[in-house]
């Protein structure tokens, strides 16, 4: 396949003063998981909301299966049936159950009759194994629980791709799990993802490639070993070790670049 | 003893009157109902203009709620009245009438004309501006994040805000949208300054003369007014459990 899934070309992003994206491009194929990490206040939230147009780019162009979505007069509607977002607050639609909040797009966005898109909810509901907490309104439900209910309604809509951003980093360590596991498991049915998350267990075990974003420029790129084994550029290494102090999950990834530091 | 006497013989006297002040009353609710309707459309539509509108149909908005919420109500009733006058515009207006008998009295309600109008317009203007004030409120406590939520599976604005952000915003609006429902009937009682409508202080007015028992008119519909703003209240805080979202 010659078109790339999605891509992106040179983006840039400003709010008032504050330049937040200066340049960024990447390319994802059908299939792919590509996991963005990088600090805080980098852009990862905002590359992601230019990707589905929620915050279009300054400049710079995103295509998707070859259609330019950042050209005026696209139907963005129509564009973001097909770009999904998981939300890192979720943002399940408070008054609707679970099944309902899956549902609500295939009804009133895709027209589909109300028991065809229920049918079809419960399928999405089901693959993040939540079918039997269908009739629970969001308030109900823990907050892993809730992801997975945010995770399938992107889902129900068979989308291109799904944007995540930090899906888990708002759940207490408990939680985490179950999210990710979903995540892991859609993944691996070949849905394309890009994925903003500092998971890295997740990352080495779906990551097509990794991308760090630090002020609004893409520093390094490269597969999960090559961040485990070889980080090229200080900020990266920096990055990751902070993160082992923060989570204390890497230990692995941590040696590695230790071993690779002190060659 | 004396006291309690008099009082018995004031309050048959006064309630003898019981189809004017029945008249009066259903007229006063009459109005109050559409008042808070129309103003309850008018509210949301700006109230959707301030939160959504941009920059120029929010200031819009903003100066006709600060307008409206700025001047005495009665202002704006006599202004309304003159208007068409001033303008040279006729104002004439159909006349609705209704009649009905109950215990034998016969009771007849006039539902529309000029004076009627004018009350149900002016008050409708001026609770749109306050309920604007409550809703736009509500709206806002629903959080961007629900739209966004809404908008990313391709939803188009209005949509989203028709089947994400008002179901939320309706629900949580209704404790300080009590208020306005609460205030609005003292408020519709300020039409009486127009004159020629048969409003409950019409009514009221009328009978004290006649009986000389102003104290105890105005108590009987104190009481009316007490009973059915109590009621008012009641319905909605039930309405509110009814339609709380479970977890809540
Ligand atoms: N709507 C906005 N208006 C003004 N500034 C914003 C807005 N959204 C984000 N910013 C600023 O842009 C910068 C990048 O924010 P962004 O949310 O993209 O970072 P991030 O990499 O997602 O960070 P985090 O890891 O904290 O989520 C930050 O400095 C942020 O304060
Ligand atoms: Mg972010």
């Amino acid at each position: 396949m010659d078109e790339p899934l999605l891509r992106i070309v040179d983006v840039w992003k400003s709010y008032e003063d504050l330049q937040v994206l200066k340049g960024v491009s990447f390319e994802l194929a059908e299939r792919d998981v590509k996991v963005i990490f990088g600090p805080s206040g980098s852009g990862k939230s905002t590359l992601l909301r230019c990707i589905n147009m929620l915050n279009p780019p300054d400049s710079g162009e995103i295509y998707l299966r070859g259609d330019n979505i950042t050209a005026p007069n696209v139907d963005l509607n129509a564009i973001r049936t097909r770009i999904g977002m998981v939300f890192q607050h979720f943002n399940l639609f408070a008054h609707l159950k679970a099944i309902d909040n899956v549902s609500i797009g295939l009804r009133r966005v895709k027209g589909l009759e109300k028991q065809e898109a229920r049918r079809k909810a419960l399928e999405a509901l089901n693959r993040v194994r939540l079918a039997e907490w269908a009739d629970h309104y969001p308030a109900q439900l823990s907050g892993g629980q809730q992801q997975r209910v945010g995770i399938a309604r992107a889902l129900a809509m068979e989308p291109d791709v799904i944007l995540f951003d930090e899906p888990t980093s708002a759940l207490d360590p408990e939680l985490i799990g179950e999210v990710l596991q979903a995540m892991l498991d859609i993944a691996k049915a070949g849905t394309t993802m890009v994925v903003v998350t500092h998971e890295m267990g997740f990352a080495r075990a779906v990551a097509s490639e990794m991308i760090f974003l630090d002020d609004g420029v893409v520093i390094e790129r490269g597969t999960p070993e090559h961040f485990s084994v070889s980080p090229k550029s200080k900020r990266v290494k920096r990055f990751l070790n902070q993160l082992d102090v923060l989570y204390g999950s890497h230990e692995k990834l941590l040696k590695l670049s230790e071993e690779e530091e002190g060659k | 003893m004396i006291f309690q006497a008099n009082l018995i013989e004031e309050l048959l006297a006064v309630l003898g009157y019981w189809d004017r002040l029945f008249s009066g009353f259903l007229l006063t609710m009459w109005m109050y109902g559409w008042a808070l309707l129309l103003g309850f459309i008018l509210g949301l539509f700006l109230a959707i203009l301030r939160v959504y509108g941009g920059t120029i149909f929010s200031g819009v908005a903003t100066g006709y709620i600060e307008i409206m919420r700025g001047t005495p109500l009665v202002a704006q009733l006599f202004f309304i009245f003159f208007l068409p006058n001033t303008l040279n515009i006729p104002s004439e207006m159909w006349v609705i009438e209704t009649s009905f008998s109950i215990f034998n009295k016969e009771i007849s309600l006039k539902l529309l004309d000029y004076p009627i109008f004018v009350g149900i317009l002016t008050l409708s203007l001026n609770s749109g501006a306050y309920q604007a004030e409550y809703l736009r409120g509500s709206i806002v406590s629903v959080g961007a994040g629900q739209l966004e939520a809404a908008q990313s599976l391709g939803m188009s604005r209005l949509s989203s805000i028709r089947h994400v952000v008002l179901p939320q915003a309706l629900r949580r609006v209704i404790p300080a949208w009590s208020n306005e429902a609460a205030y609005l009937p003292k408020y519709t009682v300020l039409v009486y300054f127009i004159g020629g409508v048969e409003e409950l202080f019409f009514q009221a007015d009328f009978i004290q003369h006649k009986t000389f028992f102003p104290l105890t008119t105005y108590i009987i519909v104190s009481i009316m007014f007490l009973i059915t703003i109590t009621s008012i209240s009641k319905l909605l805080e039930f309405i509110h459990k009814r339609t709380a979202i479970p977890g809540l």
